[in-house]
């Protein structure tokens, strides 16, 4: 799988993009805390951890006894980037083309 | 949407995987003649002695301490955001380069700014966007870019 390909999948889950927004609202949180917003086992929310982990999407810190989990945004950047803003682009032109065409019409 | 308060954003977090080798990519942090290329134009030189950044017109736009030097593997300094006077008036804070490599030809990039709670304009003015274009802008130069070779 490309890292690309890691991306979609974790974004795929509605579970993970719940905790991605959990960590958007309030950055670098443990298991139990994000474990508490969640009717799920602390295991079913490690293994979605897990899969946004290995995405490069949360990213673990320690702090003194405590593991940290942090978003990280720039794979969503990068996608953005690549599949997103491409697309609007050509759009804007195709927009842009028709005005000019218009306005030479009338 | 709801949105980020400042003082959570005392240690923020980014990461990203780049296709090239760990020396090529301490080149592209340390070195000014790549900094400028995608850190907002600024000419950066990091040694074991400091980290000097510097604007188009040679204006200082930080000044720093380097606090670890362990090329090309983890750099450690201080940051203090000069370029703007409300934000240079603030506490310094940290920031933390590891770079791991991965298979592939990958290395994993990680960048932790912290200590930012003395400093909550900066933390606010380097979130998110901010350090995001610097950090796409390192990786497009080291996978597309010319001229940096580890």
């Amino acid at each position: 799988m490309t890292h690309d390909d890691r991306v979609f999948k974790a974004l795929a889950d509605p579970t993970r993009r719940f905790l991605l927004d959990l960590l958007f609202t309030r950055d670098g949180r443990t298991l139990t805390e994000l474990e508490s917003e969640l009717e799920m086992t602390r295991f079913g929310v490690m293994k979605h951890l897990r899969v946004l982990e290995e995405a490069g999407l949360v990213v673990t810190r320690r702090s003194g006894r405590e593991k940290l989990h942090f978003l990280n945004a720039v794979p969503i950047r990068l996608i953005h980037d690549r599949w997103i803003d491409k697309y609007r682009e050509r759009r804007v032109s195709a927009l842009a083309e028709l005005k000019t065409q218009l306005e030479e019409t009338a | 949407m709801t949105t980020t308060t400042t003082t959570e954003l005392a240690t923020q977090v980014y990461q990203v995987f780049i296709r090239s080798t760990p020396e090529a990519i301490w080149k592209a942090i340390t070195m000014p003649e790549f900094t400028e290329k995608y850190f907002h134009g600024s000419r950066i030189e990091i040694t074991s002695a400091g980290r000097r950044s510097f604007g188009p017109d040679g204006e200082v736009r930080g000044d720093s301490p380097v606090l670890e030097f362990d090329p090309p593997r983890k750099l450690v300094h201080g940051w203090l955001s000069l370029y703007d006077p409300e934000l240079a008036e603030e506490e310094p804070s940290r920031v933390t380069w590891e770079i791991e490599p991965q298979d592939g030809g990958y290395c994993r990039l990680t960048v932790t700014h912290d200590q930012l709670e003395g400093a909550p304009k900066t933390a606010k003015s380097v979130y998110g966007e901010g350090w995001m274009m610097v950090i796409s802008g390192l990786k497009t130069l080291l996978e597309t870019g010319e001229g940096v070779e580890g």
